[in-house]
């Protein structure tokens, strides 16, 4: 079959991907002019090392903007994102030097944030209660977890994975690439495929036989295991947990999904514009530490360009009519 | 003749008001308090329930515009951050020849407004995304109340604000006073006003309304507004209850409000609810809170009850209607 000639499919697949792209293209110009004042004030940047240590500072803002990404293009979305991190941090600090070892912590984490996020998304699906006031119960929930599993900043990760993730390597930007393929490959499954359907239509996706439900539930579980993986990464970051560490990545995910043009009601936006957006957060919170803001000064500024980024769109169109 | 009355005024039936969301709330926060009263002595005590109430005003009133904003399609993010603000703000206003501090209060109340018209103005015009204007706002007030107010607590000295916080008319607070003040001119807008009916269907169907003749852009800079006023008013009353405002004062209340509005029947996709189910709902967080408080248990275990209470109240009285 690969042999013949272009198929079908292969001719339409870059004419898709620009038309997905088209609406990301003010974001992806801010975001350049980002870096490129970043990679000025810091010229450091423009090495392996300088990428690698920026992508360890950007790899857990990027995994929970996917997991709110996710839920976000089914419709859904997540409070608990935070408390998942925190949970994901702790369970990691307190395990990998247990008995169970580094791979036994690692699948630990995995499958309790697997698990979570399936239990949240069954009871908010299956139940049919609102998403935004599941997942906030469920942040008290899992926060307390967190703090019954460590009452205070604690434990410990193995040096040499400290090392490993967070040390002089380039493993985070290796593994946000790997989760970005790791996507794409979702996309392409059966699973991955329902799920915009689901999200743009759920209705005529359900009579058209897309295991709606399935496919949700299938994205709470997955939003989950980034979250608490985003944990993991920030416990080998600082070396111990504390469990309350996650708690701003709630707001910053939906902000950065929002920012790369994600949607609220499902089925609208694209995992590239979330990965974008995050990237904007961090990159922005880096320039403001570099050009020497207190961190109060951040917090304005970072509102300010928040609102600026989403509104862009609109002002430009409003001013294309008025001429 | 007859028969046209029936319509318009069903007749009443005892199965419809256990139908009625906000009734069904006032039921299950009856039920938990006369439990509670037996299960723990001076829980019922007339004391703790005018205390309990006391905090639920806070709440309550942060809720009022909370109610409006999701009933109108929105959520409003920042109440929490104007709370604050509020709170830090009437201290830093206060000036030499304002003996009874109203003017103070007057002036945060209408700065509180003109943050709600800010979230408004970038929601209706700017078309950004209620959720993420209010976030953004709440992000750059945080900044700025550092900035001004500091690290430290602030006391003030205001005697309306003493008077609003510790004064107590016939036995009832004043808080408890204002908030049903407050209450019945909020209940009043949004069952028998052009305005409220306005709510309802902006959160029904934002275009429908647009094409019969709302103003949708109007009504949603009034509708933040108001949040912003509410919130403004509830910041008052904690500073009047607490003597001092210091930054994040007023986080516990956004996550609050949220729940007491969906606790309350009100549907978070906007175009149905009452603020009449919100006031049992409001009184409800704080006493699953103060009950949470009575069992000696670690922070862990107390957060895992929180969730799990709201989660089963929310099984009990929120279910949103299947669409499929």
């Amino acid at each position: 079959m690969s042999n013949l000639a272009p198929t079908h499919e292969d001719r339409l697949y870059w004419p898709v991907q620009r038309q997905r792209n088209r609406s990301l293209y003010g974001l992806f110009v801010v975001v350049a002019a980002f870096v490129a004042l970043y990679a000025y004030l810091f010229p450091g940047l423009l090495s392996v090392a300088g990428i690698s240590k920026f992508a360890q500072s950007w790899l857990p803002l990027a995994l929970v903007s996917m997991a709110q990404a996710i839920l976000m293009l089914t419709g859904g979305i997540s409070l608990a994102i935070g408390a998942t991190v925190s949970l994901g941090a702790v369970i990691a600090a307190t395990t990998m030097m247990g008995p169970l070892g580094v791979p036994g912590g690692i699948a630990a984490v995995a499958f309790s944030g697997l698990g979570i996020g399936a239990l949240c998304g069954v009871i908010a699906i299956r139940l049919r209660l609102p998403a935004i006031i599941v997942t906030l119960a469920a942040s008290f929930i899992i926060a307390g977890l967190a703090l019954l599993i460590l009452p205070r900043p604690g434990g410990a990760i193995p040096g040499w994975f400290s090392d490993l993730l967070a040390g002089n390597t380039p493993a985070a930007l290796i593994l946000l690439i790997l989760a970005a393929l790791l996507w794409k490959l979702y996309l392409a499954t059966p699973l991955g495929l329902s799920l915009y359907a689901a999200g743009e239509n759920p209705v005529g996706a359900y009579r058209a036989g897309v295991p709606v439900d399935t496919a949700r539930i299938a994205a709470y579980a997955l939003s989950g295991l980034l979250s608490t993986l985003a944990g993991l990464f920030i416990a080998a970051q600082t070396g111990s947990g504390d469990p309350v560490i996650g708690n701003a990545f709630t707001l910053n995910s939906i902000a950065a999904a929002v920012l790369g043009g994600v949607g609220f009601l499902g089925g609208r936006g694209t995992m590239r514009g979330a990965i974008a957006g995050s990237l904007l957060l961090s990159v922005m919170i880096n320039v403001m530490f570099f050009l020497g803001f207190p961190p109060v000064a951040q917090y304005v500024a970072q509102g300010l360009i928040i609102i600026g980024a989403v509104a862009l769109p609109e002002i430009t169109r409003r001013f294309r009519r008025a001429r | 003749m007859n028969g046209t009355e029936d319509t318009r005024f069903p007749r009443w039936r005892a199965a419809s008001l256990l139908r009625n969301r906000a009734f069904l709330t006032v039921l299950i926060v009856a039920l938990v308090w006369i439990v509670a009263a037996f299960a723990k002595p001076g829980f019922g005590s007339y004391g703790h329930l005018r205390y309990l109430l006391e905090l639920a005003a806070v709440i309550g009133l942060v809720a009022i515009g909370q109610t409006y904003v999701v009933i109108a399609g929105g959520i409003d993010l920042s109440v929490g951050a104007i709370v604050t603000v509020s709170a830090v703000g009437v201290p830093l206003v206060a000036l030499s020849g304002d003996s009874s501090g109203a003017f103070a209060v007057i002036a945060i109340l209408a700065a509180a407004t003109g943050i709600g018209l800010l979230n408004g103005l970038g929601v209706a015009y700017l078309r950004i995304h209620p959720m993420i204007m209010t976030l953004a706002m709440a992000t750059f007030l945080q900044g700025v109340l550092i900035l001004i107010a500091g690290g430290t607590a602030i006391s003030a000295q205001n005697p309306l604000l003493a008077w609003l916080g510790n004064a107590r008319i016939i036995g009832i607070p004043a808080g408890v006073i204002l908030w049903t003040i407050v209450s019945a001119a909020a209940l009043a807008v949004l069952h028998a006003t052009p305005f409220g009916a306005r709510l309802f269907a902006l959160g029904a169907n934002p275009l429908a309304s647009a094409l019969s003749g709302v103003n949708v852009q109007r009504t949603t800079m009034a509708v933040y507004a108001v949040s912003g006023l509410t919130a403004g008013l509830a910041g008052v009353l904690v500073l009047g209850m607490n003597g001092q405002g210091y930054v994040g004062i007023g986080d516990p209340y956004l996550l609050a409000s949220i729940a007491a509005v969906v606790l309350g029947g009100t549907s978070i996709l906007g175009g149905s609810g009452s603020y009449a189910g919100t006031i049992p709902g409001a009184i409800l967080l704080v006493t699953i809170t103060a009950l949470i408080t009575v069992v000696n248990a670690s922070a862990g275990w107390r957060s895992i009850l929180f969730g799990s209470l709201i989660l089963l109240l929310l099984l009990l009285s929120g279910r949103e209607s299947q669409r499929r």
